[in-house]
């Protein structure tokens, strides 16, 4: 099975975002793989160790290096990589435009079976790129998943609807969303670190990706700190919420 | 010109689900110019009179020929996008469903349409879109830079009370068309396992965490939640106990909710879980620790043991209902 994982960076959520005149500061961050994209990688090196023969590519759009990304994904087990360097990715819309191109660039013959990637981003929590690539590749789109099981011909997966869990079956090829609970990704050692050194990364230059959809006009810092109000026992803070209007009114 | 605004209206066991109606009403609202027009789409067997809950002008399409539950994402998209090209539409609007959320960034891709979703304030496709990013610490305003809009509602934008005298009118929408053509006719359903309500559309959360200490400790939380008519979540750490399942969770790697009352019970209130939870009105927070970081994030809270914190707040909540 051929597959492809789309990956990304986000700031590491234990860095704190700040905002210098207007703008997000991301000098100051530290980086890691988005969270989501670590149990897309996890499942698709799960899938090429069940399904003998199959290989596992990784791609990322960015804007500055995503090598270290790659390499962490390389040495979880993924076979080779594509640093997609684009001069430009404001929004869900232009990133998916930079993927679909490089796949179907890279894979002009025939589809890859499996597109997997991350649930959403970390950073801007859009979850929009997965369905988007999708419909530009003209494929399925599964939605976020919580278990896979894939054969040669077909795939079973879990999602969530709002009334449980749902039990599909569909042909490749296939975009897929890994939600959390998929999988528990590996760590890796100093071996395969060493061993990922050895595997391929690409860079392919990607000088006009089509305009964005939506224009930042602005950000603003938010504090989650309230002043909280501490109520001596239940029958205080009862009160306070029926004061509110948080308890339901009664029949009459 | 005027804005023409197409709802989708998902259908649930024949009846049109309480978040698209509330996208239908908040668009009815939009569009009080003259020029302005409303449009609906719906696929799937409805029962009698299912659309007799929509208010307001415009016209409602019915692909009834479609087998819904299995109404594959690419059939309706392509239905959908028939009707936004046939009558020019320039904002396409949708509830942040399971359903919604895959097909909103489809039509997105497909009609080259900007996407707008977790809007805490919308004034309309041609106006910015203001969200939470990067965990809840930051809120960013997007302007939509094409010809249409996709707009993804959330709970984030409370529900507005739209009323009018006026129904919208019901035509037949032939799917057969669409339906072969459908790239994921192959989708089949093997099973399907219900659990209680979504938590993603409650408007009352009573969530669990670590510090409830065992899975039967969420009876009380659901018996609270009960109570409120609200539905029972929980953090990461709880899920992966295994006391929870993961359709519960909240945070970052769970659910974003948007409740109008959320009282968190033995969770200490990490950037993640917390990450979940940016867009709650009031939260309460129950926890032993008086430092834990929760009381930081909350309005209300109370120090001490949720074991007998909580079945004394189901009594007073109790009186408090009965004596009304
Ligand atoms: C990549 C990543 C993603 C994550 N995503 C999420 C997410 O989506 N959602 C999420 O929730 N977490 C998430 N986490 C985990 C998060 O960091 C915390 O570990 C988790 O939220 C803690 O859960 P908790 O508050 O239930 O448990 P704990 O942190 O163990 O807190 C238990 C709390 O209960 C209190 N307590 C104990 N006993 C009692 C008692 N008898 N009565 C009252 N209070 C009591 C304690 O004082 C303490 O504050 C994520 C972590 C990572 C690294």
């Amino acid at each position: 099975m051929r597959i492809v994982v789309c990956i990304c960076q986000v700031p590491d959520i234990a860095s704190v975002v700040t905002v210098v005149d207007g703008r997000i500061d991301l000098s100051r961050l530290s980086w890691v793989m988005n969270p989501y994209d670590e149990y897309a990688v996890e499942e698709a090196v799960r899938l090429k160790e069940l399904l003998p023969g199959s290989e596992v590519t990784v791609m990322t759009a960015t804007e500055e290096s995503g090598r270290d990304l790659l390499r962490k994904a390389l040495a979880m087990g993924a076979d080779r990589a594509f640093e997609l360097l684009s001069s430009s990715l404001e929004d869900s819309f232009q990133i998916a435009s930079v993927l679909s191109g490089a796949i179907r660039e890279r894979y002009a013959d025939a589809l890859p079976d499996l597109v997997l990637c991350g649930r959403e981003s970390f950073d801007h929590q859009n979850a929009a790129v997965p369905a988007m690539l999708a419909g530009m590749l003209g494929i399925a789109f599964t939605g976020p998943v919580t278990a896979i099981s894939a054969s040669g011909e077909i795939v079973e997966f879990e999602r969530e609807t709002e009334s449980g869990i749902e039990c599909l079956q569909a042909a490749y090829p296939l975009v897929v969303s890994a939600e959390k609970g998929l999988n528990i990704p590996r760590k890796t050692g100093i071996r395969q670190v060493m061993e990922a050194r050895k595997k391929p990364i690409e860079t392919i230059s990607v000088s006009q990706p089509p305009a964005s959809l939506l224009r930042l006009q602005g950000v603003v810092p938010v504090s989650a700190e309230k002043n909280c109000r501490f109520a001596i026992n239940a029958r205080e803070l009862a009160g306070l919420l029926l004061r509110d209007g948080c308890i339901p009114k009664g029949e009459e | 010109m005027g804005q023409y605004y197409l709802v989708y209206l998902e259908l649930r066991n024949g009846a049109i689900a309480k978040s698209s109606i509330d996208v239908w009403n908040r668009f009815q609202e939009l569009a009080a110019c003259i020029d302005d027009r409303m449009y609906g789409f719906a696929a799937g067997p409805a029962a009698e009179g299912a659309f007799d809950v929509l208010q307001g002008n415009g016209t409602i399409y019915h692909a009834a020929g479609s087998r819904s539950g299995s109404a594959s994402d690419v059939a309706v998209c392509a239905m959908l996008e028939e009707l936004a090209c046939r009558h020019g539409v320039t904002g396409i609007a949708l509830a942040s469903t399971a359903m919604g959320r895959r097909l909103a960034p489809l039509l997105s891709g497909r009609l080259r349409a900007a996407l707008l979703s977790g809007c805490r304030e919308f004034g309309g496709p041609d106006e910015a879109c203001s969200r939470f990013i990067h965990s809840g610490s930051v809120i960013a305003s997007y302007m939509p830079a094409s010809a249409i809009t996709v707009f993804l509602q959330g709970r984030e934008l409370v529900s507005p009370d739209f009323c009018a005298a006026e129904r919208p009118q019901i035509e037949v929408f032939d799917a057969a068309p669409y339906l072969d053509a459908g790239i994921d006719v192959l989708f089949r359903p093997v099973m399907h396992s219900s659990q209680g309500r979504d938590i993603a559309e409650a408007s009352v959360i009573v969530a669990g965490g670590r510090g409830m200490g065992s899975p039967e400790a969420f009876g009380l939380l659901e018996e609270l939640a009960a109570l409120f008519g609200g539905s029972v979540g929980a953090s990461r750490s709880a899920v992966d106990e295994g006391w929870r399942p993961h359709g519960e969770q909240i945070g970052q790697t769970g659910k974003r909710v948007a409740p109008d009352l959320y009282i968190a019970c033995g969770i200490s209130g990490a950037l993640q879980h917390l990450a979940g939870i940016a867009a709650a009105r009031i939260v309460v927070a129950v926890n032993s620790d008086p430092d834990a970081p929760i009381f930081g994030a909350a309005d209300y809270g109370i120090v001490g043991d949720v074991r007998i914190v909580l079945p004394e707040l189901i009594a007073a909540v109790r009186d408090l209902l009965t004596k009304k």
